[in-house]
């Protein structure tokens, strides 16, 4: 059995990795996609523990998990369809409505 | 007649009650505008006429049958329950005192308001619907007073007595010296009434009762807590009762004009001249001297309060008299011997002369009344003219104005044997028995005897100048003399200012009127608590040098200003002209209140403004400005807050590893 330290270690590598995309990147898609992967790091996270503890409840949350993010998803491509009708393309800097 | 006690209680009951029913129906009627000025002029009069007849009734009956125990009470009602705090009640107390001074309100009332036909209806005033409803309710304010059984409910009815001088000094509200004047009378008797009020709340927290009858009255408890050497309040029992009757002064001297609140009453001459004879004769000023009468047994507690009466009376009756003398004005001339008559009054209720107080306000109702009202004849006749120089030579025009006119200043002037005699040799008489037992009250009854030829002299200056001589205006010499609604009021006022005095004269060994007043029981109680005498016998030589010096006064001012064309006064300029001003006292109050309270409250104004305000808005602006700062925050690109989140977590995890010792 693979000690859960490395999966420990991956989750925080694809964590991070998703934290840079965000951080940096302008499409809104790649961005949805790095909050995607940081989403699943915990994921692994949490799949990991359950395993290793033997306890099932870990692995159902995660199912929940799984759903809810598809639905985020599905808002957040709404959002981005409409952000591209307004400036025709889905840079995240240019909309700075939403302010004082 | 005889009628059933619970009949006489309904009539005491409907006394005051008509007049402010009338007040009610003018009220409702006024909507209507002038064409309700005759329903309206009806139902004055007919109300008051009303409770003129009732009131005689009433008077009548308790004359005729001094059995009946009194005072008895009438439409007794409990405002509040009693339980922990002592019970307050409302209702009508009915006493000889009360009787009487219900007719002569009533009486001067409705003779004013006929008098109003002429003076108001009669020069096509506008406002009557306004006029008669303010009328009725001033009188069944006052008849309400009148018979008020407790001090709050005299508060209550002495305010809205306060009220109806101003609206009715105010009647011509567009003239600005009538508004201003109205606004004077007002604060200067609301600042008296505050003492006033003070007063009421103390006896109340002192005492626990305001009742004036009966076992629980104020009276007897005020006594008992004396007798017992109790301690009320944190002061002992005596102090208390003066306090209460000091503040309870107040008010009496804010509505009676006495100094040095008395300014505010020549300037009320500026209402219409009916309205001059109710306030002087038998309502608004009167109220004062009647609250004292009313509560005599609490004034006759304290020996310092007597005094005070006393003092202020006898300083009001000269110092008002003097400045009747140079008065141009006939209504200021009124307005002055109107302040000093009712010194005269405070001079001897102070002196313990219960009687003679209640006696000369009686008689100076009636003959006050006339003189206004002839007053007012005069001033119709000449189109409103009131200067006394443009007058003269109007005794062959106005004849019946000029011979009740004569009656009511003989009166005044304390010619016998017109009323006015009488009743202040009456007043000095008091002042003079008791001076024996109390020699502090000599100065009053020195400066009460000094005003004797003064007001002589004014008074005969005033009617030489306004009927004899020579016309010295267009006016007066086409004068003429009104109708019926002139010729009644002045004849039965003149009639009264001849033998009202004869009710108490006691120089004859007439005594009616003290007798009827139960006086003596009072004499007994003044004796007991203060020492003055019991009884008052007649003292020949005050009577002669009295008399004496009101004729030398009253020849003086008559052979004075018979023929005079031009004030005599520019002979004697600097007294006159501190006469003139008033002895400059109008003029400090005024100044009292311009610079004094009105730049103190500025000041206050500026603490409120700069320092309360200023921390108020210190930390609105505060807020808001950091407000504005922070929002900087807030740049609207969804990358940077992103950045701030992730930043965060990072410094949070780091601040629990460090803090939690795990790195």
């Amino acid at each position: 059995m693979v000690p859960p330290s490395y999966y420990v270690l991956l989750s925080a590598l694809i964590f991070a990795i998703g934290l840079y995309g965000v951080l940096t990147r302008r499409n809104a898609v790649v961005i949805l996609m790095c909050v995607e992967l940081m989403l699943n790091a915990a994921n692994l996270n949490i799949v990991a523990f359950a395993a290793y503890l033997g306890d099932v409840t870990g692995q159902i949350l995660v199912l929940f998990a799984l759903a809810i993010a598809a639905a985020e998803v599905a808002v957040g491509l709404g959002i981005f369809i409409l952000v591209y009708r307004e400036y025709g393309t889905v840079d995240v800097t240019l909309p700075r409505g939403m302010r004082w | 007649m005889t009628l059933e006690p619970g009949l006489l209680e309904n009539v005491a009951v409907l006394i005051p009650l008509l007049p402010f029913a009338a007040f009610a129906v003018i009220l409702a009627g006024s909507t209507y505008g002038d064409r309700f000025d005759l329903p309206a002029t009806a139902f004055a009069i007919a109300s008051v006429t009303a409770s003129l007849l009732l009131s005689l009734v009433l008077l009548a009956e308790l004359y005729t049958h001094p059995e009946i125990p009194t005072p008895f009470t009438a439409a007794e009602a409990t405002w509040t329950a009693g339980g922990a705090a002592p019970e307050l009640t409302f209702g009508l107390m009915v006493d000889p005192l009360s009787a009487v001074m219900a007719v002569i309100v009533t009486l001067v009332a409705t003779l004013v308001l006929v008098f109003s036909l002429y003076y108001m209806n009669g020069e096509d005033e506008s406002g009557l619907p306004r006029y008669y409803a303010s009328m009725t309710l001033f009188t069944g304010s006052m008849l309400a007073f009148v018979f008020s059984d407790n001090l709050l409910m005299a508060f209550f009815f002495f305010e809205l007595i306060g009220l109806c001088s101003y609206i009715l000094i105010g009647f011509w509200y567009q003239t600005p010296s009538a508004a201003s004047a109205a606004k004077k009378a007002f604060l200067v008797t609301r600042f008296g009434d505050y003492f006033f009020l003070v007063g009421v709340a103390f006896a109340f927290a002192a005492f626990g009762t305001l009742s004036f009858h009966g076992d629980t009255s104020l009276f007897t408890a005020a006594e008992a807590a004396i007798d017992a050497g109790d301690t009320v309040l944190g002061v002992d029992a005596s102090t208390a009762v003066t306090l209460v009757a000091l503040l309870v002064l107040g008010g009496v001297i804010g509505k009676s004009a006495q100094f040095p609140l008395h300014t505010w009453l020549p300037d009320a001459m500026e209402g219409p001249t009916p309205v001059s004879a109710l306030i002087h004769a038998a309502t608004m000023v009167a109220a004062g001297v009647y609250l004292v009468a009313r509560t005599f047994e609490l004034y006759a507690l304290s020996p310092t309060a007597m005094l005070v009466v006393a003092y202020v009376g006898g300083f009001t009756a000269l110092f008002a008299a003097t400045m009747a003398l140079v008065m141009d004005d006939i209504k200021q001339v009124l307005a002055y011997s109107t302040i000093s008559q009712y010194g005269y009054m405070m001079l001897a209720l102070g002196a313990g002369g219960y009687t003679a107080a209640v006696f000369h306000l009686a008689n100076h109702a009636f003959f006050k009344a006339l003189l206004f009202l002839g007053a007012g004849s005069v001033i119709i006749a000449l189109h409103h003219k009131q200067d006394m120089w443009e007058m003269g030579g109007l005794r062959s025009r106005m004849p019946v104005t000029y011979w009740t006119f004569l009656a009511g200043a003989l009166a005044l002037a304390g010619i016998a044997p017109f009323s006015g005699f009488w009743s202040k040799d009456e007043a000095l008489l008091a002042a003079l028995t008791n001076a024996a037992n109390e020699p502090l009250l000599l100065a009053p009854l020195a400066l009460g005897v000094l005003a004797v030829p003064v007001t002589a002299f004014y008074t005969m200056r005033m009617h030489a100048l306004t009927f004899h001589g020579e016309a010295r205006s267009e006016a007066a010499e086409e004068a003429e003399e009104g109708g019926w609604p002139v010729y009644l009021p002045l004849g039965v006022l003149g009639a009264l200012a001849v033998v009202s005095g004869f009710a108490n004269a006691a120089p004859l060994g007439v005594k009616e009127l003290s007798g009827f007043l139960g006086a003596s029981d009072l004499y007994g109680y003044a004796a007991t608590h203060l020492g003055y005498a019991d009884a008052f016998t007649v003292n020949y030589a005050l009577l002669v040098v009295a008399l004496a010096l009101a004729f030398a006064g009253a020849i003086a001012g008559y052979l004075l200003y018979r023929d005079a064309d031009e004030p005599l006064k520019r002979r004697f300029d600097p007294v006159t002209e501190a006469l003139e001003r008033r002895y400059y006292l109008d003029g400090a109050q005024t100044r009292f209140a311009e610079d004094g309270v009105l730049e103190g409250s500025r000041w206050v104004n500026r603490f409120d403004v700069d320092v309360v305000d200023g921390l108020v808005d210190a930390v609105s602006t505060t807020a808001l400005q950091s407000g504005d700062a922070l929002r900087r925050v807030q740049t609207g690109v969804v990358r940077d807050y992103a950045a701030v989140i992730a930043f965060s977590v990072v410094v949070l995890a780091l601040l629990v590893g460090l803090l939690g010792g795990w790195i």
